[in-house]
């Protein structure tokens, strides 16, 4: 039972990684729906790198840099080139999903390399991702930066009267949104199932980006939300060790996913919207021009 | 941007004239094949030894032009599925699991009259074809109506549940043809029962007559688009859903019947892909890679900018090209995935060439700036 | 008029020379002079479209020159941003609120400025802010959230932040627009203390002449993009002013009305809705109107007039009470079916809801007749036909265009308002809503849309007008209804009511008291 625990906490950070990432450049008003091609980038150039060299530490470099450089050029397209977000999005995991193929295939299986030691019994990157949000936390609401992202995010134009750069921080947010992708990515590969296969997150992307509307863009809630997920999928990969003979073990597979989609609709309610629907940054999703 | 003297801007281009659509979309193409060419890097022949394979099977013998009209009429059923929610303004990517569903009601009929046995058809070979191809669009379709209803009613994003249906669906085609599932094969390898042959679709010279239903299919929804008061209504919400509102167009109705169509389409790709291709008839192990491959309709949409007619030729050529470079890569003994890797990069360029048909660069010249006091008795006329 | 503190000349405070900027397909600035003095509350005259905002913004960093220099206390300056512009000193309220309203006033009004870098010490910031207002005289709630505030709070609270930063040079783009009669006067008073006690420059965007001549010692009036005229606004009169402003004499008729009225048509009932926050912006609404008559509803924005028409639109739902048409309840009919029926609305944002950007001018036109069996044989669309109804629209509507599928992106917004008037008109409906028909058109737009609206009038339709522009209502209406949180003060017939009383009913005053003004 300590086991699955500690798996679902693994699992947890994957989500919890790219989910905040997101969290941050949403705050800002860039939607990044590509995701999961991120995630998927980062992971393999990771893996990739880890094998060649034999070093962990190298591999995670390089999926944190691939992914803050596809977080730049969603940037790139979304904020210098005013494009959908969606478009570019939606391009870039299309992209990392048909590359990563090709790329990663050879290196097809295990990684072969010394596990990361686990801290107290817990995966240190648990430790590392409540850290990290609650660094998140204190930037959002605590900073005159935190609220130059808020606000760039409510109302771009009131920033920019204000003398704030959306441009600036926009790059900023969309870059770290990358970057933090990239590292769940990576931490899956090389640390909770480095074992490496096409397509080997098979819509956890979607998933972290359901959990960001789900938070309600509060990273607290977002690491509650995550962990709740991490257990769910636990589960779903090792049903035996709760409900044994219960089920084929693909219909559990469908389970994480099918939670998301009522509460994707709870939350959608007019009930819920005038109640909290308005922790959502305002200007999401939509381009902005100076002036 | 400043370079020298002259200054660099990004203007959004005012009209766009079909002649530079068509010229963006095959500059796409080129590029793509362009920057491909690393993929071929590694083989035994030469760089254009390697486009010759891959292009010389796909066009021009036999066994591979007909290869790659089935999967042509396959990405085709995946382009108009895509396409029509396209031109509503939004977007059905849940391409997968649609073809998933109507692969899977298309084999449920045979499977509930008891007719997987050749000898024991209850009903005419006819009728049970008809059967089978009205559920597939019927499963397809409410799937994506599902997604479209939520969005319509709710404004649940629509990417995020149609992603979460694809996964869904594909663990649900795991389930029913693996490990004693209900349509589990006779040889219990991971894949589904083997269609009779009256069952399979019918050929004409080797081609299934769901080309007739793809090609039809791209007329009318052409027509549909421009000459229809609801293809009008359809574009209009893709364009301005406030406008259209204003307009009248109910905002609930047109998402869901876009993606009712969409997903129609979708499940027909089902339909085709598994019981249409000889040599196939059934749902096999590796059914995730339609699912896959139905991203390049997703493509041919974007690239046709959402003309049905226009989308035909580069389905073709995708389902060649696709094919070609599975072919080339056991020929050549290239690693795996370059048809996954020519989709990565027809996606990358395609959006790049986005940008082209958005913005016009416009050059312009600095002038010299003057400065001189301004005098405030300059009152008067 | 404005006590002239005698100055001798001096170096003016901020100085532009040879502005000139181009958008596409529009010269908007075109070698643009200006030359303001410290301490002067320096107006900006021009119509709507004349270039005085992009002149503003170019002012405050916001837009780049594409020629031109400024300076700044005599010495050249270039803003590549609006940080640039804070910096040195200038401030800008915009004319439409730059406040974030989910954030509290007091996160407002330090966002962005260099004293809170860092950590966000929001204790000190109150400390400081709170006797900044103490200065000034304003009160406001520095913990409130800006979507609560009043849309003269909000204009407060934008002027105090500029303060806050430091600003010596404020620059006030249509302050006005928006504001109720004495919340205007207690603007204008404040300036003038803010100009006479603190030596604060204030820099006014208008296009309201009593404004102009009530508040200001300098004016430059633009047009088309060009300065036709600098004047001490003491040796300036209305009509000097106006003849610069349009470029030639226009008579201020009243329009000519005959008297016909029909039957009952619209009765609506106890009206209450919310709007999109989920607040009641309509209590209670009551009135009714017959063929032939003109109901003018005055009001400053926010008070529920964008719900009163979209629920007699069917574009929102009516939480209670009822709208009868001719005896029919429609009250939860659906738009399509309002249209069938004869009712015909233009919207307030002519480009975003009323007609689609990248559609030609034929298929916007469509908009309005997709579902008329007419245009729609068997379901298909008859394009000759509705090309021939565009090309009507655009000679009786007198719309500049260069032809019926040009894309609806190239028309400006007179001549888009025009076409929009012209398809909703062509239906001839047999009740009207017009949500600020002539908001940013030029002068003879405005006289030809308000001809139009009387047009109808004049056929049988019932009008519902909402207007800020307490003249034009004044002008048109029969029946004078000042709507204040989401009620109907009144419903006055033309002869009771005047400027004095409705402004005061606007401003949520008690009939009482504003019978004694």
């Amino acid at each position: 039972m300590w086991d699955l625990l500690a798996r679902s906490l693994g699992a947890s950070t994957i989500f919890l990684f790219a989910a905040l990432g997101e969290l941050v450049n949403q705050r800002a008003g860039v939607l990044n729906v590509g995701l999961e091609g991120l995630m998927l980038f980062g992971g393999t150039a990771a893996f990739i790198t880890a094998q060649t060299t034999g070093s962990l530490a190298l591999g995670f470099l390089a999926g944190l840099l691939i992914g803050g450089l596809l977080g730049l050029a969603h940037g790139l397209f979304s904020i210098t080139l005013r494009g959908d977000q969606v478009v570019s999005g939606m391009g870039l995991w299309i992209l990392s999903f048909g590359l990563t193929t090709y790329l990663g295939n050879a290196y097809t299986g295990p990684l072969g390399l010394a596990r990361i030691p686990s801290v107290l019994g817990l995966s240190p990157f648990f430790l590392l991702g409540f850290v990290l949000v609650a660094m998140t936390w204190f930037l959002l609401f605590r900073t005159s930066l935190g609220l130059a992202i808020r606000s760039a995010g409510e109302n771009p134009a009131a920033a920019e009267a204000s003398g704030i750069s959306v441009l600036a921080i926009r790059y900023l947010c969309v870059t770290f949104g990358g970057v933090l992708a990239g590292l769940s990515g990576a931490s899956y590969t090389l640390s909770y199932n480095p074992v490496w296969n096409y397509n080997f997150l098979m819509g956890w992307g979607f998933v972290s980006l359901a959990l960001v509307f789900f938070s309600m863009w509060n990273p607290w809630i977002l690491m509650a939300g995550a962990s709740l997920f991490g257990i769910m999928w636990q589960l779903s990969l090792s049903p035996e060790l709760v409900l044994p003979g219960v089920l084929s073990r693909y219909i559990w597979r469908t389970v994480p996913f099918a939670i998301t989609i009522p509460i994707l609709v709870i939350i959608s309610t007019p009930w819920f919207r005038t109640r909290w629907g308005l922790a959502k940054p305002e200007a999401l999703g939509r381009p902005y021009t100076r002036g | 941007m400043r370079v020298g003297r002259y200054s660099l801007a990004l203007d959004p281009r005012p009209a766009v004239s079909p002649i530079y659509a068509v010229l963006t979309a095959v500059v796409a193409i080129l590029l793509a094949l362009a920057l491909s060419s690393f993929l071929f890097l590694s083989a035994d022949a030469n760089l254009f030894g390697a486009y010759r394979t891959v292009f010389a099977y796909a066009f021009f013998t036999p066994r591979g032009i007909l290869a790659t009209l089935q999967r042509a009429i396959y990405l085709l059923f995946c382009t108009y599925a895509f396409l029509v929610p396209l031109r509503a303004g939004l977007w059905n990517i849940g391409l997968p699991g649609q073809v998933f569903a109507g692969a899977l009601a298309a084999f449920a009929v045979p499977s509930l009259l008891r007719a997987q046995e050749t000898a024991a058809l209850p009903l005419a070979a006819a009728v049970i074809v008809l059967l089978m191809v009205v559920a597939a669009a019927a499963a397809g379709g409410l799937l994506g109506g599902l997604a479209g209803l939520l969005r319509a009613r709710l404004q649940v994003n629509e990417i995020l549940v149609t992603m979460m249906l694809n996964s869904i669906l594909f663990w649900l085609v795991s389930y029913m043809i693996k490990e004693g599932g209900p349509f589990m094969g006779a040889t219990a390898e991971g894949e589904g029962f083997t269609l009779p042959s009256p069952l399979t679709a019918p050929l004409f010279r080797g081609v299934p007559y769901t080309a007739a239903l793809a090609l039809g299919a791209a007329i009318l929804l052409d027509l549909l688009f421009a000459k229809t008061a609801l293809g009008y209504r359809i574009r209009a919400f893709g364009e301005n859903p406030a406008a259209a509102r204003y307009g009248g167009i109910s905002p609930v109705a047109l998402p869901l019947l876009v993606f009712l169509l969409g997903g129609a389409f979708a499940g027909l790709a089902g339909y085709h892909a598994f019981t249409a291709i000889p040599g196939v008839y059934k749902i096999p192990g590796n059914y995730g890679f339609y699912g896959d491959l139905s991203f390049y309709g997703l493509i041919s949409a974007l690239i046709a900018r959402g003309s049905a007619l226009g989308a035909v030729p580069i389905a073709v050529l995708f389902a060649g090209l696709s094919l070609g470079a599975r072919f080339a890569q056991g020929a050549l003994r290239l690693p795996f995935g370059v048809d996954y890797a020519l989709l990565g990069l027809l996606m990358m360029t395609f959006v790049a060439s986005h940008v082209f048909y958005q913005f016009r660069i416009t050059w312009r010249r600095v002038p010299a700036e003057a400065l001189q006091p301004v005098s405030t008795e300059t009152g008067g006329r | 008029m404005l006590v002239q503190a005698d100055r001798a000349p001096a170096e003016p405070i901020l100085a532009v020379r040879g502005i000139t900027k181009r958008f596409p397909g529009v010269l908007a600035l075109d070698h643009v002079d200006l030359a303001v003095e410290a301490g002067d509350v320096h107006a900006i005259l021009g119509q709507n479209g004349a270039g005085k905002t992009t002149l503003m913004n170019i002012l405050f960093g916001l837009v780049q020159p594409d020629e031109g220099a400024l300076s700044l206390r005599g010495q050249r300056v270039h803003f590549r941003s609006p940080h640039d512009a804070i910096a040195q000193g200038i401030g800008m309220v915009h004319q439409t609120r730059r406040l974030v309203a989910a954030h509290t006033v007091l996160e407002n009004i330090v966002l962005g400025h260099p004293r809170v870098r860092g950590l966000l010490n929001l204790r000190s910031a109150r400390v400081e802010v709170e006797q900044l207002c103490r200065r000034y005289g304003f009160t406001v709630d520095l913990g409130a959230r800006v979507w609560q505030l009043s849309e003269g709070e909000r204009q407060w609270v934008e002027i105090l932040k500029a303060l806050y930063g430091g600003a010596t040079i404020l620059i006030l783009d249509e302050p006005t627009s928006v504001l109720t009669p004495p919340e205007v006067r207690t603007l204008l008073a404040g300036l003038q203390a803010l100009v006479r006690d603190q030596g604060v420059t204030v820099l006014l965007v208008t296009h309201k002449l009593p404004i102009v001549m009530a508040a200001s010692h300098r004016v430059t009036v633009l047009r088309a993009g060009r300065v036709v005229a600098r004047l001490r606004t003491a040796e300036a009169t209305e009509e000097l002013l106006v003849q610069h402003m349009i470029g030639r004499d226009v008579a201020f008729s009243t329009m000519e009305r005959s008297a016909e009225v029909g039957r009952p048509l619209l009765q609506v009932e106890d009206l209450s809705a919310f709007n999109d926050r989920g607040l009641l912006a309509l209590r209670g609404i009551s009135f009714s109107l017959r063929e032939g008559e003109v109901l003018g509803v005055a009001g400053v924005t926010g008070n529920g007039q964008e719900e009163l028409v979209q629920v007699l639109a069917g574009l929102r739902p009516a939480t209670s009470g009822t709208v009868r048409v001719d005896g029919r309840d429609v009250t939860h009919l659906p738009p399509l079916q309002r249209w069938r029926m004869g009712i015909g609305y233009i919207p307030a944002e002519r480009f975003e809801v009323a007609s689609i950007a990248a559609f030609s001018l034929v298929e916007n036109t469509t908009l309005n007749y997709h579902f008329d069996p007419a245009y729609t044989p068997r379901g298909l669309l008859d394009e000759l036909g509705l090309a021939q109804l565009t090309r009507r629209i655009l000679s009786i509507f007198n719309v500049q265009a260069p032809h019926h599928q040009t894309r609806a992106q190239h028309l400006s917004g007179g001549n888009l308002q025009k076409l929009i008037l012209g398809r909703v008109l062509l239906r001839r409906p047999r009740l009207l809503i017009a949500h600020l028909p002539t908001q940013g058109l030029d002068v003879e737009a405005t006289a030809f849309v308000r001809a139009k609206l009387l047009d109808a009038r004049a056929e049988g339709a019932a009008v519902v007008l909402i207007s800020e522009d307490l003249d034009e209502i004044l002008s048109l209406a029969d029946w004078v209804a000042p709507i204040y949180e989401g009620r109907f003060v009144a419903v006055l017939p033309r002869r009771q009511a005047d400027a004095e009383i409705v402004g005061a009913m606007m401003a949520g005053l008690p009939q009482r008291e504003a019978g004694t003004g």
